[in-house]
C-alpha cells in the first residue's frame, strides 16, 4: 500500500469531514499491516487537521465546518486508540494538556472564546470552557480543582480587560503562577498587554491560539523534565 | 476636511444623499457655491462664503448674526439643491410649506 | 551603520527598522492580504509611494493638497463623556465636534452600544438627536452595533449558539442564529424609524458581522427595510473585520454565501441592501510591523474602492486599518495609516 497516497487520503477525510471514509481508511491501513496507527493518525489525518485550521483563518470555512470535521477528528482519534489498545505511550503523545477558558467577569462576549474552545478542542486539548462574566476567584478555584494545565480568559472591552491583570495578581499572591500557565486573549488584549500584566501568553486569534498553547506547554514539560 | 470650517459637512451630505464618490461630491459642492476645489477646502474663503450665504459656521461669534444649526440648513437644502431630512421635518412640524 | 527609521509594531509599541526590513515587510503584508484575499497587489509605483510615507521625515504628515476626505464616525458623540470622563450631554458633544473638531459629520450613540439595548429607549435616543440636529449644521447620524450576541439567552430570547456550537449542536446553533436576525431587524428598523421621523441625516450600522455572517445579514436586511420605508434615512454601514466570519456558513444575500467574503465583495452586498456608504475594516495585525500591516491593508483596500460603487470609509480606529491597537494613538503612525488609506487606498471618507 502507497503509504504517501493514503496519508493524503486521510488529510482529505478530515478537510471533508467524511467520517466515514475516514474511519474505512483506518481499517484499510489496519488491514494491510505495514502502516504505523499512529503516524496515519499524527501525519495523514493530523495535517488535515492543521489545514482546517489554516482555511478558518483563511475564512474559507465556516465555524460549523471546522466543528464538524473537528469532530470527525475526534472520532478519528478515539478509533485508533481503541485499535492500539489504549496504548499509553500513544495516549501520552495525544493529549496535549487540559485548558480552563472563561470570559471575564461583567463581560458577556464569549463569541471568540467559543471559537478559541473549538480550535483547541480539535487540536487535541481537553477544554473546559466556563462561560462568561466568571469572576477571577472562581476561575482560580475552578482550574485548581480541574487541575488544569492552561487558563485562557477572554476579554472583548477596556473597561474589562482589567480582570485579566487581577486573575494573575491572585494566582501570584497565592504562589500558583508556576503552577498554571495563563493566556489571555480578546479584541483589545495585546502581547504588550500580556507582558505588562504578567500573562504567559498571548494569542491574536484561534488559529494562533492553539499554537500559543502547544509552545507553552512544551516549554512547561521541558521545565519539569529539567 | 474641516466640516463647517470649510465644506467637508456639505461633501459628507453629497455621499449620503447622492452616494457621490468624493470627487465627484466635492466637484458638486464647488459647483454650486461657485468655488474653485482649492477654495472649497481652504478655511479662510469659505469661512467668508459661509458667512455671506448663512449656510452656518464652525466660529460663530458674533452669534447674533451668524446663521447655524436649523437655518443654516435650510439654506444649505436651498443651495446644493437636495432635501435634508431635518429640514423637512422641521417644516412639516412648524407648517411652513 | 544602516539607517534605521521609526516606526511602530500593531500593538503600538516603537520599533526602529531599516529601508530593507521596511520593505521587506511591505512585501509580505501585501502578499498576505493577496493570498487571503485574492486581489491584485499593489503596483510598483504604489509600494514605493507605500514606503515613502511609513519613511517620510515629521511626526505626523498630512495628504497632498486637494486629496481631503470626509469623516463619519461611530459612537463618536459619546467618546468625549465614556472615553475621557467627562460629562457633557451628546447634543453638546456633537456641537463640539462640529464647532471645535471639525468633523463632518457625527452620530449620535448610546453608550451600551447595540440595537437591541436602544430599542427599549429607541424615542428617549430620538429625542437627544432631535435637540443636536436643531443646533447642528453638520449631518448627524444615528448609530449602534447589530451585536446579534446580545439576542442569545440569558440576555436575549435565542439560544446561545457560541455555546452550542462548541457542543456540537450545530443545527440548534444555525436556527438560533437565523431567528435573531429576524430580532435584530426588527429592533433595527423600529429604533431607524425613530430616528428618521427627527430628522436624521444618517443612520450607522456599525461594526456589522461582529458576530459573523448572521449579523452581516442582520444589518445588511435591516438596511435594505429602511432604505425602503424611510428613504429620507440614508446607512451606512460599518463592516466588524477583513472578512465575515462563518459563525452559521450558509446564510446568503443576493444569491451569495456571506461568510468569508472580504471588503472587494463585502461592499457589493452593501451597495445592493441600498446603502449609501461602506465601512471598510481590515484588522491590524498586533504582533506585525506598521509597514506590513498597512501594506495589507492598502491592498484589501485599494480592491474594496476599485469596485465599490458607492463612497467607501476606511475605518481609522483602535485596532483596524493600519491603527495600533492602544487606547492612545500615536499620531505619527495614524496620519502615515490616514494619508496611505486616501492616497493609494483611494478612500472616499475615513
Amino acid at each position: 500500500m502507497d503509504k504517501e497516497r493514503l496519508y493524503e487520503k486521510a488529510r482529505e477525510t478530515i478537510i471533508d469531514a467524511d467520517e466515514t471514509k475516514a474511519i474505512n481508511i483506518i481499517f484499510e491501513a489496519q488491514k494491510d499491516g505495514e502502516i504505523d496507527l499512529l503516524d496515519l493518525l499524527l501525519y495523514g489525518f493530523g495535517d488535515g487537521n492543521e489545514e482546517i485550521g489554516h482555511l478558518f483563518d483563511l475564512g474559507s470555512l465556516s465555524l460549523p465546518e471546522l466543528i464538524y470535521a473537528a469532530e470527525v477528528m475526534r472520532n478519528v482519534t478515539d478509533t485508533i486508540l481503541n485499535l492500539l489498545h489504549d496504548d499509553k505511550e500513544a495516549r501520552k503523545i495525544l493529549h496535549k494538556g487540559k485548558i480552563l477558558l472563561a470570559t471575564v467577569e461583567g463581560d458577556v462576549h464569549d463569541i471568540g472564546k467559543g471559537i478559541v474552545a473549538s480550535t483547541l478542542k480539535s487540536a487535541g486539548y481537553e477544554v473546559i470552557d466556563l462561560g462568561c462574566e466568571v469572576p477571577a476567584e472562581v476561575i482560580v478555584e475552578k482550574a485548581i480543582e480541574n487541575d488544569v494545565d492552561i487558563i485562557g480568559t477572554s476579554a472583548l472591552l477596556t473597561s474589562t480587560m482589567l480582570e485579566q491583570k487581577k486573575l494573575i495578581k491572585i494566582l501570584q499572591e497565592n504562589d500558583m503562577s508556576d503552577k498554571f500557565i495563563t493566556m489571555v486573549g480578546g479584541a483589545p488584549c495585546t502581547k504588550r498587554w500580556a507582558k505588562r500584566i504578567g500573562a504567559d501568553g498571548y494569542s491574536e486569534d484561534a488559529v494562533e491560539a492553539v499554537r500559543v498553547a502547544n509552545e507553552l506547554i512544551k516549554l512547561k514539560k521541558n521545565k519539569s523534565e529539567e | 476636511m474641516g466640516g463647517a470650517r470649510t465644506a467637508g459637512d456639505m461633501v459628507m451630505r453629497l455621499q449620503l444623499d447622492k452616494k457621490m464618490k468624493i470627487n465627484e461630491a466635492k466637484a458638486y459642492v464647488a459647483e454650486k457655491l461657485g468655488v474653485t476645489l482649492e477654495e472649497l477646502v481652504d478655511v479662510v474663503t469659505m469661512s467668508e462664503l459661509r458667512e455671506d450665504l448663512g449656510i452656518g459656521l464652525a466660529h460663530v461669534e458674533p452669534c447674533a448674526e451668524a446663521n447655524m444649526g436649523m437655518e443654516a440648513k435650510f439654506k444649505i437644502a436651498e443651495i446644493l439643491d437636495i432635501k435634508i431630512n431635518s429640514v423637512e421635518k422641521f417644516k412639516k412640524r412648524a407648517g411652513i410649506k | 551603520m544602516e539607517k534605521k527609521y521609526f516606526t511602530r509594531m500593531g500593538d503600538g509599541s516603537m520599533v526602529y527598522m531599516t529601508e530593507e526590513e521596511i520593505k521587506a515587510d511591505i512585501q509580505l503584508g501585501m502578499e498576505d492580504a493577496i493570498l487571503r484575499g485574492k486581489v491584485d497587489p499593489l503596483t510598483e509605483e504604489e509600494t514605493q509611494k507605500l514606503y515613502d510615507i511609513v519613511t517620510m521625515s515629521g511626526i505626523i504628515v498630512g495628504v497632498e493638497p486637494g486629496m481631503q476626505v470626509v469623516s463619519s464616525n461611530d459612537s463618536g458623540s459619546d467618546k468625549i463623556s465614556t472615553k475621557c470622563g467627562i460629562p457633557v450631554t451628546r447634543d453638546v458633544n456633537a456641537m463640539i465636534h462640529e464647532r471645535v473638531l471639525g468633523a463632518d459629520s457625527v452620530d449620535i450613540g448610546n453608550s451600551d452600544y447595540n440595537y437591541k439595548t436602544v430599542k427599549g429607549i429607541a424615542k428617549r435616543e430620538a429625542t437627544i438627536l432631535k435637540q443636536a440636529l436643531r443646533n447642528t449644521t453638520m449631518p448627524l447620524f444615528y448609530g449602534a452595533m447589530p451585536n446579534l450576541g446580545f439576542y442569545t439567552k440569558p440576555d436575549g430570547p435565542v439560544e446561545n449558539w457560541a455555546v452550542l456550537l462548541p457542543e456540537g449542536r450545530i443545527k440548534e446553533a444555525l436556527q438560533a442564529q437565523e431567528d435573531a436576525v429576524v430580532h435584530a431587524v426588527n429592533d433595527i428598523t423600529y429604533v431607524a424609524k425613530q430616528m428618521a421621523d427627527v430628522g436624521a441625516d444618517g443612520f450607522q450600522l456599525d461594526t456589522s458581522g461582529a458576530a459573523g455572517d448572521a449579523d452581516f445579514l442582520a444589518a445588511l436586511l435591516a438596511c435594505e427595510k429602511i432604505t425602503k420605508n424611510n428613504p429620507e434615512l440614508k446607512v451606512e454601514i460599518g463592516a466588524a473585520g477583513e472578512f465575515v466570519l462563518g459563525m452559521h456558513g450558509k446564510l446568503k444575500y443576493d444569491d451569495q454565501i456571506i461568510a468569508g467574503l472580504y471588503p472587494h465583495k463585502q461592499v457589493k452586498l452593501v451597495e445592493k441592501a441600498g446603502a449609501s456608504i461602506f465601512g471598510a475594516v481590515v484588522n491590524t495585525n498586533c504582533n506585525m510591523s506598521f509597514p506590513w500591516n498597512i501594506a495589507r491593508v492598502i491592498t484589501f483596500i485599494k480592491a474594496c474602492t476599485d469596485v465599490a460603487q458607492i463612497p467607501v470609509h476606511a475605518n481609522a480606529g483602535m485596532g483596524v486599518n493600519g491603527i495600533p491597537m492602544c487606547e492612545n494613538l500615536p499620531s505619527d503612525v495614524s496620519s502615515r495609516a490616514d494619508k496611505a488609506l486616501i492616497e493609494i487606498g483611494k478612500v472616499d471618507g475615513l
